[in-house]
């Protein structure tokens, strides 16, 4: 049953991609209409999916690849909402919803059936941990849609003749500082994040595993990615980094990001079970 | 012409001048100053015939819209002074203009078009800016004093009140007033695509001049609060800034040489300088943005020669617009503003057809009623005719033949009265 909520909420989070498409790309707002409900319903089914997975399955946390990737699929929807809420704008949907969507795709149509064999398997810490460095992933990626808008943003406005000629005009981008504001506003709520679940998957794993633990190169990865992370926000915060370099920072810590997942396929310690 | 409530026949007049027909020395001579526009409606609806008025008076219109009494006219005039003659007279009494000296800027609409006309101006069609969006405040701020004075009543509320729909179906369904076509405006609008909410900026006016002075009030309208103002000559700037006081803003005079120093606590710099090299250069503009540590600056440069270096607009960060740009994105404005107005006029079109309609339908009630009033005596006494035989039936089969003949009488009626409804002259 809960594949069937999944299918749901992917189709739910098709339609939201393609109607926040008019509204933030040509100017019909009222096709918000379509995409703000969609998405609310898609979480809703999404949510039901994966907690009648917790409670009927025989796991109770992600454990393979598909099924992360659908976590982080909702939290980015969840983002996007909350984006929408906060500062009224739909163009991070055009980069999110679709996300969301692919990343749903997989796991609802074909889940995987491995089981883990990980100790403590049934432990809320362990998922917390899971869901907490997901949220920051998602963050991150919030902060990269947005620094690519304040680029967009930046050289529709230094390039007039765009405006003049009102080529781009009916495209509706928030205004820079809001951009900037999302931005930043996604890193810093995706730091703690991000500590708490290394923290909490560190304890863990010393109980488990014990130092030899910490010795593994996607650990170390893990904590590389996070002084990326912080060296980001520091450089943000005190040099005001902002448009192409604050894209290119961005993008830098990402792909150390995409690494750290990428890594789970070859950690001796860590790793997802293989769908 | 059409029939009121209670039968009568009245005609729908309106009568006016505006920017396209009248020169401002005339339109002057006619404007009606706020706190004198209930007294002018009052004699309005004083003037012979005139049932119902209503006057519109803004800086680039005066329009009279009246409901006549066509045979009150007639009387008055012994038949051979028209409605026409009565408003130019109202015109002429009230406001001390000779006939002569208005007719020739006159225009005048009557039923349809009058509607048609209304509607227009309401939607801000018929503006000197078209899809500018206080005519319609205007609008309502004369149906209010009106109303007040008891000169809008039956005919004139149910078009108004139309017209009110139509304009805002027109806001609503079309982008005719989505872009700003003064400088001043379009100033305000990319510094809005820029910080957002003007709320708590900070602006500095360096030099001064007539539309730096609006951009800059503009500025203050939207939110900015801290003004900073820079002149050649400081007691000027002092006048400026003596002439910008206002609660919740706050001003303060930089020495003109101070400028490079101080430049970068604005958010927004505003130039309008007669000087004939530029102030600001590419330089300055990365020093800037150094020093506000990243934050964007916009710079308004009104003057010509410009006081701006454009190459500053490659600094990132800094975004650079001069009197050129700004005129540029207000005629494009424009343009879309034009595009929108023809599917506004069609909005129009199908508002002033449904409200003919309403009109028309209304005007047939006293047919209708009359009609179905003759068939209900009609069939009222066919039935007493056969009083007797009925007598012998049962309750439930009377019931049977009174409902019986209810349905007879409305099916033959229904052809009639649908004619009625939709075709009520003809009819």
């Amino acid at each position: 049953m809960s594949l069937l909520w999944l299918r749901v909420a992917v189709f739910l989070y098709g339609v939201a991609a393609l109607a926040v498409l008019p509204a933030a790309l040509y100017d019909r707002p009222r096709w918000r209409h379509v995409a703000i409900p969609a998405t609310v319903a898609a979480l809703f089914f999404h949510f039901v999916s994966l907690t009648e997975m917790l409670n009927a399955a025989h796991h109770a946390l992600p454990v393979d690849t598909h099924e992360t990737q659908s976590l982080l699929g909702l939290l980015l929807a969840l983002a996007f909402l909350l984006v929408y809420w906060g500062f009224r704008t739909l163009a991070l949907g055009i980069f999110l919803l679709p996300l969301a969507f692919l990343l749903g795709l997989l796991p609802a149509f074909r889940p995987g059936l491995e089981t883990s064999t990980l100790p403590g398997i049934h432990s809320s810490w362990l998922f917390l941990h899971i869901a907490l460095l997901l949220a920051a992933y998602a963050a991150l990626f919030v902060s990269l849609v947005a620094s690519l808008l304040y680029l967009v943003q930046e050289r529709r406005l230094k390039s007039k003749a765009l405006i003049l000629h009102g080529q781009t005009s009916r495209i509706k981008l928030p205004p820079l500082e809001t951009i900037d504001s999302i931005a930043l506003r996604a890193l810093l709520f995706g730091l703690p994040c991000m500590t708490a679940g290394l923290l909490i998957g560190s304890f863990l794993a010393d109980i488990t595993y014990g130092p030899r633990y910490f010795g593994d190169p996607k650990i170390l990865l893990a904590f590389a990615m996070w002084l990326a992370y912080i060296g980001m926000i520091f450089i943000r915060r005190s040099s005001g980094l902002r448009g192409r370099r604050a894209v290119y920072l961005s993008s830098f810590v990402f792909l150390v990001i995409l690494c750290v997942w990428a890594s789970n396929q070859f950690s001796a310690v860590h790793r997802f079970a293989a769908p | 012409m059409t029939k009121n409530a209670n039968g009568s026949r009245s005609e729908l007049i309106l009568l006016g001048i505006n920017h396209n027909t009248a020169p401002i020395e005339v339109r002057e001579r006619l404007a009606i100053p706020a706190a004198q526009l209930a007294d002018a409606t009052r004699s309005l609806v004083a003037a012979p015939g005139v049932r119902e008025g209503l006057i519109l008076s803004t800086c680039n219109r005066v329009e009279l819209l009246t409901v006549h009494d066509p045979a009150a006219v007639e009387t008055t005039e012994q038949g051979s002074v028209s409605t026409h003659a009565t408003l130019l007279r109202f015109l002429d009494e009230y406001f001390a203009v000779p006939a002569a000296t208005i007719r020739p800027h006159l225009y005048e609409f009557r039923e349809r078009e009058a509607v048609r006309h209304l509607f227009r101006v309401a939607a801000s069609l018929d503006s000197m800016v078209v899809g500018e969006p206080q005519i319609l405040g205007q609008v309502k701020e004369s149906y209010t004093v009106a109303k007040e004075v008891g000169a809008v009543s039956g005919s004139l509320e149910k078009l108004l009140q139309s017209a009110f729909t139509a304009a805002k179906k027109v806001r609503s369904e079309t982008q005719i007033g989505s872009s700003s076509v003064s400088i001043a405006s379009v100033a305000v609008d990319l510094a809005r695509k820029i910080f957002g909410t003007l709320a708590g900026k900070q602006v500095l006016l360096v030099g001064a001049g007539k539309m730096s002075e609006l951009a800059l009030r503009h500025l203050i309208q939207h939110g900015a609060t801290k003004l900073f103002l820079a002149n050649r000559t400081l007691a000027r700037a002092e006048r400026i800034a003596a002439g910008l006081q206002a609660p919740g803003i706050s001003t303060e005079v930089i020495a003109f040489e101070d400028l490079q120093a101080q430049a970068q606590r604005a958010d927004i710099v505003i130039t309008s300088t007669g000087a004939a090299g530029q102030i600001f250069g590419r330089g300055n503009g990365q020093q800037f943005i150094q020093r506000r540590r990243g934050r964007p600056m916009f710079f308004i440069d009104i003057a010509v020669p410009r006081d701006v270096d454009p190459r500053m607009n490659e600094v990132e960060g800094c975004f650079v617009y001069d009197i050129d740009d700004l005129q540029q994105v207000a005629q494009s404005n424009q343009a879309d503003r034009n595009r929108e107005a023809a599917a506004a006029e069609q909005i129009i079109t199908a508002e002033v057809a449904r409200y003919q309609q309403r009109l028309q339908v209304l005007d047939a009630v006293p047919a209708i009623r009359a009609l179905q009033q003759q068939a209900e005596d009609l069939r009222q006494a066919e039935l007493a005719r056969a009083a007797k035989t009925l007598a012998t039936l049962t309750p439930a089969q009377q019931e049977a033949v009174e409902a019986l003949t209810r349905s007879l009488t409305a099916k033959l009626l229904h052809p009639q009265l649908v004619a009625l409804r939709t075709k009520p002259e003809d009819s």
